[in-house]
């Protein structure tokens, strides 16, 4: 059965785990969502920038809503799951939590950059530098 | 629903597209930055980190132009990172240039456990003044470059015309704008996140807090022989076009913050 991805601004790459996630079978999506762009206040430029990116990428771009569109997408292909990177984008999770209450959605974490306790001190960075530097100084197999 | 098309023959016409379905903008000029997912690769291919350790501050130094594509997740931190190291032998060699993709990590974990930070004032102000006493808009002589300090008004102008700014330069105006002009960082933060387009309310948020003394020790200054020492021949660094930034730093703390010592 195909799979959706909902690809946002956060995540504009094919090799992002919520492909694997997804399985071989999927369909990807990003939303040129009007009321979106107009509450992150982006300028011109960066709209340039995000649509040339989305013209290499394999992702539909659709004009409207994501909620309703992502509902009615999943409606019309019978789609189980929407795949979605994680984000820390607080309206990106709000459109997160509202698809939430339609359709069962698969969040999907970053690759991260170091692995460390989610109790961490972050008060300053070089407190966080001390616990993270022998790892960020080491390469990944990813 | 409508599908939008993703197939141009030329820029112009992408952009010219862009124009049509984003009719609640008024400027339509894009930047020369270009996306994409072969444009990321091509700057990759050009970076290097060992270069960058020694002249990431000066504003023609080798730093990657990557924020963009890390911003959008074009490229991850991890990538790069993986990148960086397979081209030098010692990874010290590097570290400074590990240690600013660390700063980004640093500042997403904040946003992800603190997500009202960023638009809320996480310490006070160490500046000697009260968060009231710094006004809420940021002015007009400021938004379109013509604030009469030569090398600030430079440095706008190359945020309105391209979209991006050297990270010193974001110090500098920042700076500027909090303490020379005592405006609110988030009034400088919000522009900034408009224009830039790798602008992260993360990573930029939390560097104007950073500025401001609302996230850090004490209040981030310069003065004009520091912007010399960074700056290239292009930016006025004349006296008498930015005579407020000539002075020693000691001169500078105390006229721009007259009560900084004294009892709040």
């Amino acid at each position: 059965m195909t799979a959706l991805v909902w690809l946002h601004e956060d995540a504009l790459r094919q090799d992002h785990p919520v492909y694997t996630a997804a399985g071989e079978d999927v369909i990807s999506y990003f939303f040129w969502d009007e009321n979106y762009l107009q509450e992150m206040d982006y300028g011109f430029k960066r709209l340039v920038f995000i649509y040339e990116t989305l013209c290499e990428l394999p992702v539909n771009i659709i004009h409207g809503s994501t909620v309703e569109g992502l509902s009615k997408l999943a409606e019309n292909q019978s789609c189980e799951k929407i795949y979605i990177p994680a984000t820390s984008n607080p309206v990106l999770q709000e459109i997160i939590a509202e698809l939430q209450h339609r359709l069962p959605v698969v969040v999907v974490e970053e690759t991260p950059f170091v692995s460390l306790t989610k109790d961490l001190d972050i008060k300053r960075f070089f407190r966080y530098w001390k616990k993270a530097k022998k790892l960020a100084m080491q390469p990944t197999d990813s | 629903m409508i599908e939008l098309e993703k197939i141009f023959t030329n820029r112009k016409q992408l952009v010219k597209y862009v124009s049509e379905i984003s009719p609640w903008l008024q400027n339509i000029n894009a930047s020369s930055i270009m996306g994409g997912i072969s444009q990321a690769d091509r700057h990759l291919q050009d970076i290097d980190p060992i270069k960058y350790c020694r002249t990431r501050n000066f504003l023609n130094g080798k730093v990657t132009k990557l924020s963009p594509y890390i911003r959008h997740g074009i490229l991850t931190l991890d990538r790069l990172r993986n990148e960086a190291l397979a081209l030098c032998k010692d990874p010290e060699q590097i570290e400074k240039f590990i240690q600013e993709l660390a700063w980004r990590d640093y500042w997403q974990r904040i946003y992800q456990r603190h997500p009202k930070y960023i638009w809320d004032d996480i310490e006070s102000y160490k500046t000697g003044f009260q968060a009231d006493e710094y006004e809420d808009e940021l002015s007009e002589d400021i938004a379109t470059a013509n604030t009469g300090v030569a090398c600030i008004d430079q440095f706008i102008e190359t945020l309105l015309q391209t979209g991006y700014m050297h990270n010193h330069t974001r110090m500098y105006v920042a700076a500027y704008v909090v303490h020379w002009r005592r405006i609110k960082w988030q009034a400088g933060a919000k522009w900034f996140l408009h224009h830039l387009i790798d602008g992260d309310p993360a990573s930029n948020n939390f560097s104007w807090q950073w500025v401001a003394s609302t996230f850090s020790n004490k209040p981030y200054i310069f003065n004009l022989d520091n912007v010399r020492k960074y700056a290239h021949a292009e930016i006025n660094t004349n006296s008498t076009d930015n005579a407020v930034l000539d002075d020693s730093y000691e001169t500078l703390t105390l006229s721009l913050f007259p009560n900084k010592g004294m009892k709040q």
